[in-house]
């Protein structure tokens, strides 16, 4: 199979170089994205339809990052953006929002277990930060507890102390727990009594660069009850997970109920949108705080919302791409295990996360995962992977074919492995 | 805030350091010390002390205490701070008759290293002071870096975050190889790569490592153009370069 070549991608990237810090920034560029090296990787797209994205140099790609989970129809579904364009026809970004934000928001209330309302906004990040605020307008209390190596976006309260732009002041009511340490979590609770505004984790543990973990049998019940005795919020961070394992929130597929859940990612099949859904009890506390933003109740994304999820649930999209991250993950193993690799799989199949478990650098991870993506299948090295509902058996099944010939290649650099 | 106990062992334990690697490569630093054997102890109160040798027209600096000609004692990081900055003298506590070594051959190899360590761009059109300066720079900033992580309070936390194991740092192209080995959040700096590092860093040149150390290149683009190149256990690189970022602060 010939190696894709990116002359396009990198002019472009030059161009950028002069007028864009890091010439792509953040997790689609280079250094956060760790293309690694970076001469595998493309760096600018084309154009996208379902599972597959082409990019400037015309190179085609199975698209397993789906740009880090809002992809969950496929691109360009068809469904999906014709009630957006259908939106737009009647008005977008409007003084008085569209009633279609409320429709929305029953669809939401209907669809996700806990969901008493819902406030929309943009980003993840910026549903995390508004959950930790309602949590603190709610109990009148400063601290929140977050589990060691989760994310919850880039403000700067996510963040830590020693990184660049960040203060002290920013992160000193955050207190750290291992995940699924409960004894430990109980501990800080009782050092803290009283104190804690909210505790804040994703419905599983998955970090960059580490095997995704599951919760422990009974820790999540442990964990809800814990907060109900101490009055504590308890936030659930879907915005990676959301939609992909549950539609009614993946507190609900893991058994307990969230005071706050916050979804981006998947919501609107790529449209900009994201929403903290909530319970009853918080609502007066939510519409207290301050928060707006120029672009929060624009109409298209909302339209877009509705059709995605509709599409979900009839569908049954979650449990659909679990079977298909099963079978995608299953095969990868037996090729691997063929070479001598040992491809360690975990986390849910829908967002599986991936490593080659024979050295503890990743490099040779590293080496396999560039050698996909020149072939035409687009893995990243430190991330959890995402299915689409767009991948067909035989995407499937190329890339296995791919991954078998990557295996050989980096097999052929290093054949004292296995 | 610069932390002076931080910037004490940054003074006697990546520059002051450089004093070997400059008679190794300069050889008008080598022609100070052509003819001198003799030890000298750096011993400033809470700073590890240092022991610098001068033999057989080579220069080496230890970690540590030793057999020593000369001992000069500094009260404090701030007092041994001062005399790096020309504002206060040393109290030697031995070698009396040898104290014509330091206001003479020693201020001599002192001020040449200051010549190699503060580039212009005039100098830097030089292509051998520029080798020198850039060699001399990563030192610098590498060694500087391990302080930062092992007594700067900041830098403490982000030195807590890097992973037990070994970055190994490369020059391409002429320039230094460099083993950054973390245990337990300590960080300690040797010249070569360790065999079983688990992550690497590193510079296709000597150019882009001196624009990179020295603020004139952004090492982010750079690693979009390929001429840094990161691989391995990346958060282990990550959190190094976040001490790295304290380096300049500290080297001012």
């Amino acid at each position: 199979m010939e190696t894709y070549k990116y002359t396009k991608s990198r002019e472009y990237f030059n161009r950028a170089l002069k007028v864009i810090p890091a010439g792509i920034y953040g997790h689609l560029g280079p250094a956060e994205g760790c293309f690694i090296p970076v001469a595998a990787f493309p760096f600018f797209s084309q154009k996208a339809q379902g599972a597959y994205f082409w990019d400037v140099d015309g190179n085609r790609f199975i698209d397993y990052m789906c740009a880090y989970g809002p992809n969950v129809l496929g691109y360009n579904d068809a469904d999906v953006d014709a009630a957006a364009l259908k939106q737009l026809e009647m008005g977008n970004c409007v003084t008085s929002p569209s009633p279609i934000m409320v429709e929305l928001a029953e669809l939401l209330v209907d669809t996700v277990a806990m969901a008493d309302w819902v406030f929309f906004a943009k980003n993840g990040g910026d549903v995390t930060s508004l959950a930790l605020m309602t949590a603190r307008a709610a109990t009148g209390r400063s601290k929140v507890i977050l589990i060691k190596g989760g994310y919850h976006g880039v403000a700067p309260w996510t963040q830590k102390l020693g990184y660049p732009g960040i203060t002290e002041a920013d992160v000193i009511n955050n207190i750290y727990v291992e995940w699924n340490n409960y004894n430990q979590l109980e501990a800080a609770v009782k050092e803290n009594t009283g104190q804690i505004a909210c505790l804040m984790a994703t419905p599983y543990h998955h970090p960059v660069f580490e095997d995704n973990k599951l919760p422990d049998v009974g820790y999540w019940q442990k964990v809800r009850k814990l907060c109900t005795d101490q009055g504590i919020v308890l936030a659930i961070d879907d915005v990676r997970c959301g939609f992909r394992l549950d539609v009614a929130g993946s507190d609900n597929y893991f058994g307990f109920k969230a005071d706050l859940i916050c979804f981006c990612k998947a919501l609107a099949n790529g449209w900009n949108l994201s929403a903290l859904c909530g319970i009853d009890a918080l609502k007066e506390a939510v519409s207290s705080v301050m928060y707006t933003g120029s672009y929060w109740l624009s109409a298209m994304p909302f339209a877009a919302a509705i059709a995605t999820l509709s599409k979900l649930k009839k569908l049954n999209g979650p449990q659909v791409m679990q079977a298909t991250g099963k079978q995608l993950t299953a095969g990868l193993q037996k090729i691997a295990a063929n070479y001598g690799f040992d491809l360690a799989i975990s986390g849910v199949p829908s967002l599986f996360y991936m490593r080659i478990a024979n050295d503890d650098s990743l490099l040779l991870h590293q080496e396999w995962v560039a050698e996909c993506v020149k072939r035409g299948i687009f893995f990243t090295n430190h991330h959890n992977q995402f299915i689409n509902l767009a991948l067909t058996n035989e995407d499937i099944e190329f890339t296995h074919q791919v991954a078998d010939e990557a295996f050989q290649a980096v097999k052929k650099r290093h054949p004292e492995v296995g | 805030m610069l932390d002076d106990l931080t910037r004490g062992c940054i003074n006697l334990h990546a520059i002051l350091r450089n004093l070997e690697d400059l008679c190794d490569l300069d050889p008008d630093a080598r022609g100070i010390i052509m003819n001198k054997n003799l030890s000298i102890l750096f011993a400033a109160k809470s700073i590890p002390p240092a022991l610098l040798v001068f033999a057989k027209g080579k220069c080496k600096m230890t970690r540590g205490t030793g057999h020593h000609d000369i001992k000069l004692f500094f009260k404090s990081p701030q007092h041994f701070n001062r005399m790096i900055d020309g504002l206060a003298s040393p109290i030697p506590l031995k070698g009396f008759t040898k104290i014509s070594f330091l206001t003479g051959e020693f201020s001599k190899l002192a001020e040449r290293l200051a010549y190699f360590l503060k580039p212009t761009p005039q100098l830097l059109e030089d292509e051998r002071y520029s080798e020198i300066n850039t060699i001399l720079t990563a030192y610098t900033a590498f060694y500087a870096l391990a302080e930062i992580g092992n007594n700067d309070p900041i830098g403490k936390l982000n030195a807590a975050r890097i992973a037990d194991g070994t970055v190994g740092i490369r020059v391409l192209n002429g320039g230094p190889e460099i083993s950054l080995i973390a245990k337990g959040g300590k960080l300690e700096i040797k010249k070569g790569i360790e065999p079983e590092a688990r992550a690497f860093m590193t510079f296709d040149s000597l150019d882009t490592a001196s624009g990179i150390l020295n603020g004139g290149l952004d090492s982010y683009a750079c690693i979009g153009n390929g001429s840094l190149e990161i691989k391995g256990y990346i958060p282990m690189v990550d959190n190094m370069n976040k001490l790295l970022a304290q380096v300049a602060a500290y080297l001012k």
